[in-house]
């Protein structure tokens, strides 16, 4: 489990090994194991016969984080809490001052893992770009509870500490050399076990400046006047930025700011209890759930089809040298593959090769990337205007415009030069990959790949099977969009694909809101406060109304005589037709747009009056809600979309459905599954049936794992 | 019942609260006994008569700090027997305190007690004592806490004033005081204040600018906006998500102005008054005192004022004069909408836009203009109300008698 070994200098080098695992993890085993040997050491010490220890791992990674399994399921709060100050206990038994400790981070060290390493006196990392370190908790919806936070408090001050702590970064070894959080970067292992004895060597006792008097916090606590002030500013960043639906970094910045007015054990203590009252959160569970479970399920391909090999592309052909193109051409650079990058002619697909350098140079200037890794990904990109350097591509993604004539031509021109085992992907939104696959040359190996724009932004790509797309097309597509480090999800070919369909229903609803005589910033104040990325009708005009009302006569088109006019369908269409405002594009929608401004059309009440005197918020935010869940649930019903988590992280990363519900589905747990149903009757009587719940429910219901008894908020 | 008398109250001139304010260089301690001082003169006061003094502070911490009441008392040379206490209702504090006297008096438990408050504001600023309700990102984000520059805003934004409305009633504020200042109506109020030669440091208020144009308000950027747009304008759409947004249309010009400065009202039944010669110049009819929502924050002085009206049995055309704290002059205005008031009844002498606003002492202030204006005027009736933090308003009624 723990390693030890001494040397002839009286350093002790402890190796983490933890068995029948590939990690280490922060786990109740682990802390027995540690407990003996910490007493060892202090024996040790007593003795004089300690210099120094070293802590590494015998791991590929130096130690993980929490154990999500047990994180998920615990609802215990004075079992987390005692759990979680015994770790504290630990930590500060070997930081407490007497022998110097050195983390030698011989791989990736985040969360709990990251934790631990904080509480050594220095920390070396091998300067391997591959290695992350740091606390991303905040990205589970977590934090760190064993002093982690007040640790990077001491050592970096209040700001600063709060930035790292709710950004959820992972740093790369330089980055985290220049972010602070980390003191050295090592050639390799060799050269990181002599600088870590070299420290030991010269620094013969380890105090941190916690433990010492006359130290302080930099830039000072929040009793004092300026510090006070800049909390206040980030109270009110944060609630902007989070409409205080996320409790992790709410409880981040209120642990600082506790934490740094008392002593460091008392500080720790107080994050130890914001830890508690975090992991029992149902926000917590949520984003657990969906962004850590179901996303492993989804990553590890339960919705793949099975017997396939996999599909290691090296060569990919992009056609459209546009924002979209590009950004897929970015995508394959950045995990080593080669990209064609055609357009009509040389110089307009040039085009595209600037907007992919402009991005990657950011990214050095930021340190994500070195200028080396920029370089070898530009010698990899090439640009055309000849579909004949499509040869040899394993896979040609088409982003031209939204036309069908124009994507059947370039699909013939490119498909010339591909073979059999090559396939051909669209990046359609609106257009049925069957009808497009008519032109092709090879329809089994045809499919669609909808990306989501920006395409360096959300990591979500639909996988959408056609009439004639073959098992072994999805297969292969699903493994590609999974090199490139997306969400794959595998959806029918209807109208609006998955993300697209459900998310004309939530538009829908704000549309018909204002039809009811809602104020219309009431609509997009609601929505938006209750966590959707966008309002409704900002999302109308974003995506054009045309767009939507398409998408609206797709779905009458598709249940016939059992469609039921959406009320919101005579907006849209006055809009369109009689007002002329049918979105941002024509720079008129429900907004009035002035340069870089847009602000809600002043003339709007009177074609939409605005009768309601009162409102009741949570109904409002509840029917934004509820209509989307129906929605999903039709599309699994409908086999648009094939798993719960598909159709929870689709939700999320597709259109912004609020990751602290866990997703579109979970939303249903996180609501209460009697209560769900009870308030759909409510709202369906009140609404009309598009607030009905699918039958499907009853049976995805009996996998519903959220743990019960949760404390109560 | 006993009723509480209002035998006198003064008034510092009001310095700018800042560095190069004519009372920067002065202790608050000093600015507050100076006060006592005065009063104690002015009736002939055997101070050991006193039973208590109460006194407004909302930043009672260093120079201000440990209790400046019982501080200034020793400093002036008050009976060792007459206690002092400082009080807080941030910027309602000054007229708290005189509520607060008018209780002890109508219980019939004391008789003479002195009220006021005091702040130098350019020495211990606003906010400088910290506090959960400024600094504690919990509780800020629990209520949607945002600064009263925000609030008064909101207020604006929801009443539909315009920049051109707020800046009118700012002028308007500046040309009232400085003619009032001019005619010499807030003299007899006032106590100057001395060096320890002799020397004047500041006789009358220097805040003023009676050089003030439409056109100088116009040219002000708004105060709040950039506040604003770093998070408080989203915590303000929490609380009232049927607005787009918030319009910045408060100014350095159309707020009040910090300043320093103390104020004192002298309280007692009316037979302690005959015993020791006092002549009541008016008395106390009702008090109120109200919270609202936190966030717009600023909209007390129509309930509290509602409330004391209630209790005194009284409308509001039986108040001849009214003085509502221009903290900023957005709450003004909506006071005056919302209690549907004639303009020209109401700060008839200006306020804390033209003259600042001391807060701990401006309570004080209010009720001894609004006193001498009724006076002046040969009117009966007057209502003092402030808005303060928290959501909390404040309000009381004075008869002359």
């Amino acid at each position: 489990m723990i390693k030890y070994q001494k040397d002839t200098d009286n350093i002790v080098t402890l190796i983490f090994d933890m068995k029948g695992r590939n990690v280490n993890v922060i786990n109740h085993e682990l802390g027995k194991a540690f407990l003996p040997v910490i007493k060892h050491l202090q024996l040790e010490k007593a003795k004089g016969k300690l210099k120094g220890v070293i802590l590494t791992s015998a791991k590929k990674s130096f130690l993980s984080g929490g154990d999500l399994e047990y994180l998920y399921q615990a609802n215990d709060p004075e079992e987390i809490f005692r759990f979680t100050e015994q770790l504290n206990n630990y930590l500060r038994d070997l930081e407490r001052p007497g022998v110097p400790v050195v983390a030698a981070i011989n791989g990736s060290a985040l969360g709990t893992g990251f934790e631990v390493a904080l509480a050594c006196h220095h920390r070396i990392v091998i300067d391997n770009p591959k290695i992350r370190v740091g606390n991303p908790e905040v990205s589970l919806g977590l934090m760190p509870g064993g002093g982690g936070i007040m640790r990077l408090m001491w050592l970096l001050g209040i700001e600063k500490a709060f930035s790292i702590l709710t950004s959820g970064q992972r740093y790369a070894p330089r980055e985290a050399l220049g972010v602070g959080i980390i003191d050295e970067v090592a050639a390799d292992h060799k050269d990181m076990m002599e600088r870590a004895k070299s420290w030991l060597l010269k620094n013969r006792e380890g105090r941190r400046p916690w433990d010492q008097e006359g130290q302080a916090i930099p830039g000072g606590t929040a009793a004092d006047g300026g510090m006070a002030e800049k909390i206040r500013e980030m109270a009110a960043q944060l609630a902007s930025r989070t409409h205080n639906n996320y409790p992790a970094p709410q409880y981040i910045l209120n642990a600082l700011a506790e934490g740094s007015k008392v002593d460091f054990d008392t500080a720790c203590r107080i994050e130890s209890r914001y830890y508690t009252k975090l992991l029992c959160s149902q926000e917590a569970k949520n984003m657990i759930k969906t962004l850590w479970f179901d996303f492993n399920a989804i990553k590890s391909g339960e919705n793949r089809p099975k017997g396939f090999g996999k599909f290691r592309p090296k060569k990919v052909g992009v056609i459209g040298a546009g924002l979209m193109g590009s950004g897929i051409a970015l995508a394959c650079l950045k995990n080593g593959m080669n990209v064609v990058l055609k357009d009509v002619s040389k110089p307009i697909a040039e085009r595209g090769r600037e907007i992919v350098s402009r991005k990657l140079k950011s990214m050095v200037d930021v340190g994500t990337i070195q200028a080396q890794e920029m370089d070898d990904m530009l010698r990899r990109i090439k640009t055309t205007e000849a579909s004949e350097d499509f040869e040899s591509c394993d896979l040609v993604i088409e982003a031209v415009f939204e036309n069908e004539m124009v994507k059947q031509k370039v699909t013939r021109e490119a498909e010339a030069f591909l073979d059999d085992y090559s396939i051909f992907a669209s990046n359609t939104v609106s257009i049925p990959i069957t009808k497009l696959a008519n032109a092709s040359m090879r329809p089994s190996n045809y499919v669609g790949l909808h990306f989501f724009h920006p395409v360096d932004q959300v990591p979500l790509v639909e996988i959408v099977r056609g009439d004639q797309t073959s098992d072994e097309t999805i297969s292969r597509a699903f493994d590609f969009v999974n090199l490139i480090k997306k969400v794959p999800i595998i959806v029918k070919d209807d109208w609006g694909f998955y993300v697209a369909r459900v998310q004309n229903t939530y538009i829908l609803e704000g549309i018909t809101m204002l039809q009811e005589g809602y104020p219309p910033a009431l609509i997009e104040n609601l929505s938006i406060q209750a966590g959707m990325s966008k309002g409704a009708l900002t999302y109308a005009d974003d995506l054009g109304m045309s767009l939507i009302l398409r998408y609206e006569n797709q779905a009458a088109e598709h249940y016939g005589a059992k469609y039921i006019q959406h009320p919101a369908v005579a907006v849209l269409e006055k809009m369109i037709h009689e007002l002329k405002r049918p979105g941002r594009l024509k720079r008129a929608g429900f907004y009035e747009y002035e340069q870089s401004n847009r602000f809600l059309w002043p003339t709007l009440a009177e074609h939409f009056p605005v009768t309601k005197k009162s409102y009741d918020p949570q109904e409002i935010t509840e029917r934004f809600f509820f209509v989307q869940v129906m929605e999903a649930l039709w599309c699994m019903q409908e086999g648009v979309i094939h798993s719960v988590p598909a159709a929870n992280l689709g939700s999320i990363y597709g259109w912004g459905f609020p990751a602290f519900k866990g997703g579109v589905i979970q939303f249903i747990q996180d609501y209460g599954l009697t209560e769900f149903k009870q308030k759909s009757k409510l709202l369906e009587k009140a609404h009309g049936p598009r607030f009905k719940i699918p039958s499907i429910l009853k049976k995805i219901e009996k996998d519903f794992d959220l743990p019960v008894n949760m404390p109560k908020k | 019942m006993t009723e509480a008398y209002i035998f006198d109250a003064l008034r510092t001139p009001r310095g700018k609260g800042k560095r190069g304010g004519a009372l920067y260089e002065v202790k608050p301690i000093d600015l507050l006994a100076t006060a006592l001082n005065a009063l104690q003169s002015r009736n002939a006061l055997p101070t050991e008569e006193v039973d208590d003094v109460v006194i407004g502070c909302v930043t009672p911490i260093n120079d201000q700090g440990y209790n400046l009441a019982k501080a200034a008392l020793l400093r002036a040379n008050w009976s060792h027997r007459v206690g002092g206490i400082q009080i807080n209702r941030y910027c309602a504090s000054g007229l708290e305190a005189v509520n607060l006297a008018a209780m002890k008096i109508r219980s019939g438990l004391e008789t003479l007690v002195v009220a006021g408050g005091t702040e130098s504001m350019s020495r211990v600023p606003l906010g400088s004592d910290g506090g959960p309700l400024l600094s504690d990102p919990g509780l800020i984000n629990q209520i949607n806490y945002i600064p009263q520059g925000i609030s008064a805003d909101l207020i604006a934004t929801i009443e539909g004033f315009t920049r051109a409305q707020l800046d009118a009633y700012a002028l308007q504020s500046q040309q009232r005081a400085y003619q009032a200042q001019q005619e010499g109506y807030f003299k007899a109020a006032l106590t100057p204040i001395h060096d320890r030669n002799g020397l004047v440091i500041l006789d009358q208020d220097e805040y003023l600018r009676p050089q003030t144009t439409l056109d100088g308000l116009a040219a002000l950027p708004p105060a709040f906006a950039k506040i604003g747009a770093q998070g408080s304008d989203q915590m303000a759409l929490h609380q009232y998500p049927m607005l787009e947004k918030i319009s910045h249309v408060h100014t350095a010009g159309n707020s009040s102005g910090i300043v320093d400065g103390a104020a004192l009202v002298l309280l007692g039944s009316k037979e302690k008054g005959e015993a020791m010669g006092l002549k009541p110049r008016g008395r106390i009819l009702a008090t109120g005192n109200v919270s609202v929502d936190p966030t717009i924050m600023l909209t007390g002085p129509a309930p509290a004022s509602r409330l004391a009206l209630e209790r005194a049995g009284m409308a509001v055309k039986d108040i001849d004069l009214w003085e509502c704290n221009e903290a900023f002059a957005s709450v003004v205005l909506k006071f005056q909408r919302e209690m549907k008031l004639d303009e020209e009844r109401v700060n008839v002498n200006g306020g804390a836009i033209a003259l600042g606003h001391p807060l701990g002492a401006t309570g004080a202030m209010l009720l001894g203009t609004l006193l001498d204006e009724l006076e002046r005027r040969d009117l009966q009736t007057g209502l003092v109300t402030l808005c303060a933090g928290g959501g909390m308003g404040v309000a009381t009624i004075i008869e002359r008698v």
